[in-house]
């Protein structure tokens, strides 16, 4: 049965550099992977593409229109063959970035290009409209991982992710449910405990502690994946570990997200 | 932020925001209008228009374009398509362009304004009409009245009026332009500019012209506040309403322009008496006030009327018509005893 799972979490925590080695660590496995990106930066599959930035879908639909596209257009095999796409969205400034999540998952399901043995949303910062939860609705991710490190700011934008994972999951016919939380650390004092801590909070689990480390980096200025680069270094074992644990994990909940306060007085617990 | 309330006022001037502004834009004879949106906004519109002007016996059709918007536009932003509807309306032989507002581009965030703002060689005038912002209809007709307004420069002061504001969308929109005309007739003052219904740019260029300025009612107060302030007019706030309200308008615009209006309010008193022994016949009688689809402003007068019939107002006995808006002048009134006639022998 095909997984989809969607990562969300706030800006620049590492979500896009997750994603891609998950999805080459998933690849590994001998598992078919579909990559989209769902953030009009358009920069989620790029270190699986080896540095390039493949054509969005965002951007063939307006120059050469809907009717004039094909599936081999808009999907891009990269490392390991993992299939990846890139849905874009307006020029930053104009339009409705939303709308355009929307109108990509029409089109991919238009082109019935959501298949393999694992889908992976990576989806831009917060959830700030309804075509930004597109990938959390009724068809598409069920389970829903949350990238945090143990900033106040981060877990905040974790929290708020956890409310809109709640209202979509009282919902009758909805499946999406909150999986677990991934620490994409900024190796803080007690930042494993704290994010551990926080998940159990939110009603789920610490999934893998990802501390930072410089082959990420040295992976990323090679346009390459961690498992690509240096696939012997603990980096990428904790790659895989976290490949395996999603591909393992059965616990998925409907989240309780913390007030603020709650919040706050949780990271003063482990300063 | 804004919330939308609930539309209490189901009457014709009820409702969209967009509406209101194109009540008085589509009054330009010599100006297009562009409605930024999706279709269905014009398509809807367009047809309340010409429905309403069949209703009042003339036969227009509303020179109304819509750019069409499609969910591309939604996506990518539709300010290009609104500026290909502007490149293609500016080549035909007109004196203007509005550009109203919707409320799906208002919130994907166009700058309407500065697409406006470009070299089309005749005056293009953004109005804001994005109905879900909680604008009610009046609003649109302020904003565009306003608007409008701009396109006129101050010029030297003329011996006439302008009638501000009229409700173009309403059934007696004639005939109470008619008996304000009459009364002003009565003292000798012509109407300057219809501010706006039919008229050119070149007439509403003389804007500035008028000596006074008379407002359809309290909706564009605003308006003449506006109007006040750019050209120095002053203004009576509404049409004449009731027996006593109509001799008082008289008097106020008489004392306006310095003339005398003794002749004048003593033939209107005769005329408001011949009206009194017109229906002498409905005297005495008692009568409901059905309050469906009524503004509150109608009961006053429409109470006014009955106490000089000696009439008593219950709950209970026949129900007598009130027009939405309260009756202009002392035909007005006329108009509303027929009914009331009407209603008491039906």
């Amino acid at each position: 049965m095909m997984k989809q799972i969607a990562l969300y979490g706030k800006g620049g925590i590492g979500k896009s550099t997750t994603s891609a080695n998950l999805s080459a660590a998933l690849s590994l496995q001998g598992l078919d992977i579909l990559q989209i990106g769902c953030d009009p930066k358009r920069d989620s599959t790029r270190m699986l593409m080896h540095g390039n930035f493949i054509p969005t879908v965002m951007d063939l639909v307006r120059v050469r229109g809907e009717a004039a596209l094909t599936l081999s257009d808009i999907v891009y095999t990269g490392f390991n063959g993992v299939r990846c796409v890139e849905a874009g969205g307006p020029e930053p400034g104009v339009g409705c970035a939303g709308r355009g999540i929307i109108a990509t998952f029409q089109l991919l399901e238009k082109f019935g290009a959501l298949t393999g043995d694992v889908i992976v949303y990576d989806v831009l910062g917060d959830v700030v409209c309804g075509g930004f939860a597109m990938p959390m609705r009724e068809g598409y991710a069920q389970d829903i991982y949350l990238v945090t490190s143990g900033e106040l700011m981060s877990l905040y934008a974790a929290n708020n992710i956890c409310k809109a994972i709640k209202r979509l999951s009282s919902r009758t016919k909805s499946t999406c449910r909150l999986a677990g939380v991934i620490c994409n650390a900024k190796n803080q004092p007690r930042e494993e405990e704290l994010v551990g801590e926080f998940a159990r909070r939110v009603n789920s689990s610490l999934i893998q502690y990802i501390p930072r480390d410089r082959v990420v980096q040295l992976a990323e200025l090679n346009r390459k994946t961690v498992l690509e680069y240096d696939p012997d270094s603990q980096q990428a074992a904790r790659y895989r570990s976290l490949a395996a644990r999603i591909m393992e994990n059965t616990r998925f909940t409907i989240p309780t997200p913390l007030e603020i306060d709650d919040l706050e007085s949780l990271a003063l617990e482990f300063i | 932020m804004t919330s939308n309330p609930l539309p209490l006022n189901l009457s014709r001037s009820g409702g969209c925001t967009l509406t209101g502004a194109l009540s008085v834009t589509t009054q330009v004879r010599d100006a297009i209008t562009i409605i930024h949106g999706p279709k269905g906004c014009t398509h809807h519109n367009f047809s309340l228009l010409h429905a309403t002007a069949l209703d009042n016996d003339r036969v227009s059709l509303p020179d109304v374009i819509s750019t069409g918007l499609s969910e591309s536009d939604i996506i990518f932003g539709g300010e290009g398509a609104l500026r290909q509807t502007l490149d293609a309306a500016a080549l035909r032989n007109c004196s203007a362009i509005f550009v109203l507002s919707t409320c799906l581009v208002e919130t994907i965030g166009d700058d309407v304004t500065a697409v406006c703002q470009g070299s089309h060689g005749i005056p293009v005038i953004p109005i804001p009409s994005a109905g879900f912002l909680g604008g009610t209809f009046q609003n649109g007709v302020n904003n565009a009245l306003n608007a409008i307004a701009e396109t006129a420069e101050p010029c030297a002061k003329g011996s006439c009026v302008n009638v501000i504001g009229e409700k173009n969308l309403e059934y007696e929109v004639e005939e109470n332009y008619a008996e304000v005309s009459r009364l002003l007739g009565a003292l000798g003052i012509p109407v300057n500019v219809r501010f706006l219904r039919d008229c050119s740019i070149r007439d509403i260029s003389r804007l500035g012209a008028a000596r006074l300025n008379i407002l359809r009612d309290g909706e564009v107060r605003a308006v003449g506040e506006q109007l006040r302030y750019r050209f120095g007019t002053p203004f009576i706030p509404s049409f004449p309403v009731g027996f006593e309200g109509t001799i008082r308008f008289l008097e106020e615009v008489a004392d306006c322009f310095g003339v005398n209006c003794a002749q004048a309010v003593y033939e209107e008193k005769s005329l408001q008496d011949e009206i009194l022994a017109e229906f002498d016949d409905i005297a005495g009688t008692s009568v409901t006030f059905d309050p469906a689809g009524v503004s509150s402003d109608t009961f006053p007068v429409a109470r006014e009327v009955a106490g000089h019939f000696d009439i008593t107002i219950d709950r209970v006995s026949r129900t007598v018509p009130l027009q939405f808006s309260p009756p202009v002048g002392t035909n007005g009134i006329r108009h509303m005893l027929h009914r009331w006639r009407r209603a008491i022998h039906a």
